[in-house]
């Protein structure tokens, strides 16, 4: 019963905190190009715009999967995204352990991606085989990285993790060198997973129209972006509690259930993601879907491979 | 309802369509994106599918060959919409009147809102005509 | 020779082949095209490109207005290169009417030329970063651009028609005062297309664009392509220095042409951003030379009056390459006949021996290297879709149908 509460309180936490993120980034990738940028609450007035309009639905599609898909995918990732931060906010595990939190992230891109291919638009054929390509290309690093922790630290329970960290005084990534391999993994991944420019390919607005989204309109698209920009968030909060939680250096000052540790966590968050999706949108060109795919098998998935290797020695 | 109205102009989604113009005035267009106008700080992005876009960018007297494909393109954008006519060619299809390949301008096949004059506008204008525009239908 | 579509047989369908319609209204084209390219996965196995869309009937146009009204209507051709189109146009009435002209205006017709070929290369490099998805690339190149424009406005009024040929001479005059803006300008735009260049040498750009749309020298030279297509596969053309017309002949020696031999991407890129450089000196050379003198001779309807019944054909180079112009003059202030061959013809049917075998991700990338201008391109139908009929023809048969007609 706790943990319903909990939860739903959460979720429009969750909603305020990834949409307003998104506008963070949106701004600064403005001002990192010379221009003023939209305002930081842009994402909302989308959001309320696109729920305003009409609803269409292609001929060609299969109406039933274009439409349930959407709030499925939004669903999930909302859900993915309040699971870590209500463990934080109320001091225990919610919900479920991270083997869930991953499969929830997994199920919003691969939701987006069914209902690109049931809007019968080429353009969503093309989407969902590139983005299947960037999913095994990013998601098996991930995963191995997940489990390197879970050697490590033998436990698969988010909070314990993040207990860990208390418990040692220092960030995870830099506790042991198996660590720092699989913190790296992680964020190289991080790009791939928020599809932002190098690896925007299925979603490549000059090759292949937006991909899965050509055909989604209105409602549909506000709840497709919002699912992304949840899960967005949600994956660096991940990221930043399981590896760089930055509270644990100043375990002195904050007690974890408390209010503090829980605002300097969404700090970090959001420098994390200036780093991780901001600045390489800006510096970069995008890819080709082979030498993405060649780059994640070749760097992240080593660097796993590495990390798991270490923690089985015990490293 | 009033927060309706205010997200809908403070998020314009532009549809960029050139139906047969010389490509001056779609290059204005895209120059309202870059750092000096930058129409981005109005909330106006330029979207790939006219399915995401609330506002249509017209640009040139429809030729015949882009006549339906304009009217496809209408049809694919979701209520409410907002058509822009930009340059002279859009409002009365100016240096080709008379020619045979030309169905008309656009006010002819669909309803149009606002119209910038100019030959091609300037980038200033062709941002005031969108401002114009929203405000006209939502404001 | 001709064969229905209506009579389709039986048709194996291969469900590993995808045909992706690509336009005429698609995020990466600002103008409509149509290509139809079968894919398999990644692969393009087939282009089909379609022209067309934007055809207007301009030359049919021209023949129904007077030499004047022509003259600005050539200009809507395009709008990128809609100097290049005056000039050439304005160069064939003067052969015709053997009017000359004096050393200022021609060589202020050069430096507008020149102008906009860099505004023009600038607006190409800007697209190419933006079809790779590097917006930062793209909104810098553009914020360069805007700089010309500057100077676009204050020597004419206007930021892209700029209504600068007449017959004759040339409308406006540069003032002594604007030349050194000029070249204040030119230093700071020299500054920032070597960081340009530099940029271009980036590792995610290079892994994007070398090696796509190759098209070598052998190809090039069979499909006629021109500009600085041809210059990226190692054709030398260049009717500036081939043709001298404006002042070029006098600024023979203050520019070279720029080759490069990869046949790539890359290598029309890299040819577009060495060319701005040689622009800037060209300009520097003009403004140094730009001798005195009226700028015009006198009235234009006095002289549309005098120029007699004839033909010429002009040439000049586009900043896309070479175009050509073919009037026939009436003799009573009109035309008989306009023809006009742009650049981007040749330039279009190169994209298929480019795109075949090449990913559906380098279509744009591909697509934008040639700097299409499909507005200059549709003066002619290529396919006539009413009667839903293709044309497989040569050359005797199509004597044969114009003698029909």
């Amino acid at each position: 019963m706790n943990t319903v509460i909990i939860l739903l309180i959460t979720f429009p936490l969750v909603f305020l905190l990834s949409l307003l993120f998104e506008g963070i980034d949106r701004k600064v990738h403005a001002r990192m190009q010379k221009r003023i940028g939209p305002p930081i609450i842009q994402p909302f007035y989308d959001f309320v715009k696109l729920f305003n309009k009409e609803r269409i639905i292609p001929m060609t599609a299969s109406s039933r999967i274009f439409t349930t898909v959407p709030i499925i995918a939004a669903a999930a990732s909302i859900l993915g995204a309040s699971i870590p931060v209500a463990s934080l906010i109320a001091g225990s595990n919610v919900g479920g352990d991270l083997i869930i939190i991953l499969y929830l992230l997994t199920i919003s891109p691969i939701m987006v991606m069914i209902g690109g291919s049931s809007s019968g638009n080429p353009y969503g054929a093309v989407g969902f085989s590139r983005k299947m390509t960037m999913l095994i290309a990013y998601e098996v690093p991930m995963l191995i990285c997940i489990l390197s922790v879970s050697v490590n630290y033998t436990s698969l329970a988010y909070y314990d993790i993040v207990l860990t960290q208390v418990k040692i005084g220092s960030l995870l990534a830099l506790a042991r060198p198996s660590m720092a391999a699989a913190a790296a993994a992680f964020v190289l991944c991080m790009p791939a997973y928020t599809e932002t420019v190098p690896f925007d390919m299925s979603e490549a607005k000059t090759e292949i129209v937006h991909g899965s989204l050509v055909e989604y309109g209105g409602p549909y698209l506000g709840l497709v972006k919002l699912a992304k920009s949840a899960s967005n968030f949600a994956l660096s909060f991940l990221a930043v509690s399981l590896f760089f939680y930055t509270p644990a250096l100043l375990e002195r000052y904050f007690s974890p259930e408390l209010g503090g540790a829980m605002l300097l966590c969404l700090v970090t968050t959001l420098i994390f993601m200036v780093f991780t999706m901001t600045v390489p949108r800006t510096i970069f060109a995008r890819l080709k879907i082979g030498q993405a795919f060649k780059f994640y098998w070749l760097v992240p998935l080593t660097l796993s491979i590495i990390s798991v290797a270490l923690s089985i020695l015990g490293l | 309802m009033k927060i309706a109205a205010r997200s809908r102009i403070k998020s314009p989604w532009l549809f960029h369509l050139n139906t047969g113009s010389c490509a001056g005035c779609d290059i204005e267009i895209v120059a309202t994106l870059t750092p000096r106008y930058d129409v981005e700080r109005l909330g106006c992005i330029l979207v790939g599918s006219p399915r995401h876009a609330d506002v249509l960018l017209v640009t040139g007297p429809v030729t015949r060959q882009m006549l339906p494909r304009f009217i496809r393109v209408y049809e694919q954008v979701p209520e409410p919409k907002v058509v822009v006519a930009v340059g002279v060619c859009a409002i009365s299809g100016s240096p080709f009147v008379g020619s045979q390949m030309i169905e008309g301008p656009p006010d002819k096949i669909v309803p149009v809102d606002v119209y910038v004059a100019g030959c091609p506008p300037r980038p200033e204008a062709i941002v005031n005509g969108i401002v114009t525009a929203l405000k006209k239908k939502f404001g | 020779m001709t064969e229905k579509f209506d009579e389709v047989k039986e048709v194996k369908v291969d469900y590993t082949r995808l045909r992706v319609p690509l336009g005429p209204v698609h995020p990466a084209l600002k103008e409509p095209i149509s290509l139809t390219v079968t894919v398999r996965r990644e692969e393009i196995l087939d282009v089909v490109i379609r022209l067309g869309h934007v055809h207007r009937g301009i030359e049919a146009l021209a023949e129904t207005r007077n030499l004047i009204q022509t003259l600005y209507l050539v200009e809507r051709i395009c709008g990128i290169c809609s100097h290049s189109h005056t000039t050439g146009f304005v160069q064939a009435l003067e052969e015709i009417g053997e009017i000359e002209l004096s050393d200022r205006s021609l060589h202020l017709r050069s430096l507008i030329f020149e102008l906009e070929r860099m505004q023009s290369h600038l607006f190409l490099i800007g697209i190419m970063a933006y079809e790779i998805g590097f917006d930062t690339l793209f909104m810098f190149t553009w914020y360069e651009r805007e700089k010309i424009l500057d100077l676009f406005e204050e020597i004419t009024g206007n930021r892209i028609h700029h209504s600068m040929n007449t017959l004759g001479g040339v409308r406006w005059d540069l003032s002594p005062s604007f030349v050194e803006k000029v070249n204040c300008s030119l230093n700071k735009i020299e500054k920032s297309a070597k960081y340009i260049q530099e940029v271009f040498q980036d590792k995610t750009v290079e892994k994007r664009l070398c090696g796509v749309g190759v098209l070598d020298y052998d190809e090039a030279r069979e499909l006629c392509v021109v500009g600085p297509t041809a210059r990226g596969s190692g054709v030398k053309v260049d009717i500036r220095k081939a043709y001298p017309y404006a002042a070029y002949s006098e600024l023979k020696d203050d520019f070279s042409v720029v080759l490069r031999n990869t046949a790539d991407a890359q290598a029309r890129t890299q040819v577009r951003i060495l060319e701005l450089f040689e622009s800037i000196n060209l300009i520097r050379a003009i403004l140094e030379k730009l001798p005195d003198g009226p700028i015009y001779k006198e009235s234009v309807i006095k002289l549309m009056k005098k120029i007699p019944e004839g033909e010429a054909t002009s040439l000049v180079e586009a900043p896309r390459g070479e175009l050509l112009y073919f009037v026939r003059t009436n003799g009573k202030e009109g035309l008989w006949r306009l023809n006009v061959r742009t650049p981007t013809i040749p330039n279009v049917l190169g994209l298929k021996p480019m795109l075949i075998g090449s990913e559906i991700a380098d279509i744009p990338v591909t697509v934008a290297s040639i700097d299409p201008c499909m507005a200059c391109a549709n003066r002619i139908t290529v396919v006539d879709q009413d009667k839903r009929e293709t044309i497989v023809t040569d050359l005797k048969n199509l004597r044969n149908r114009g003698k029909k007609q």
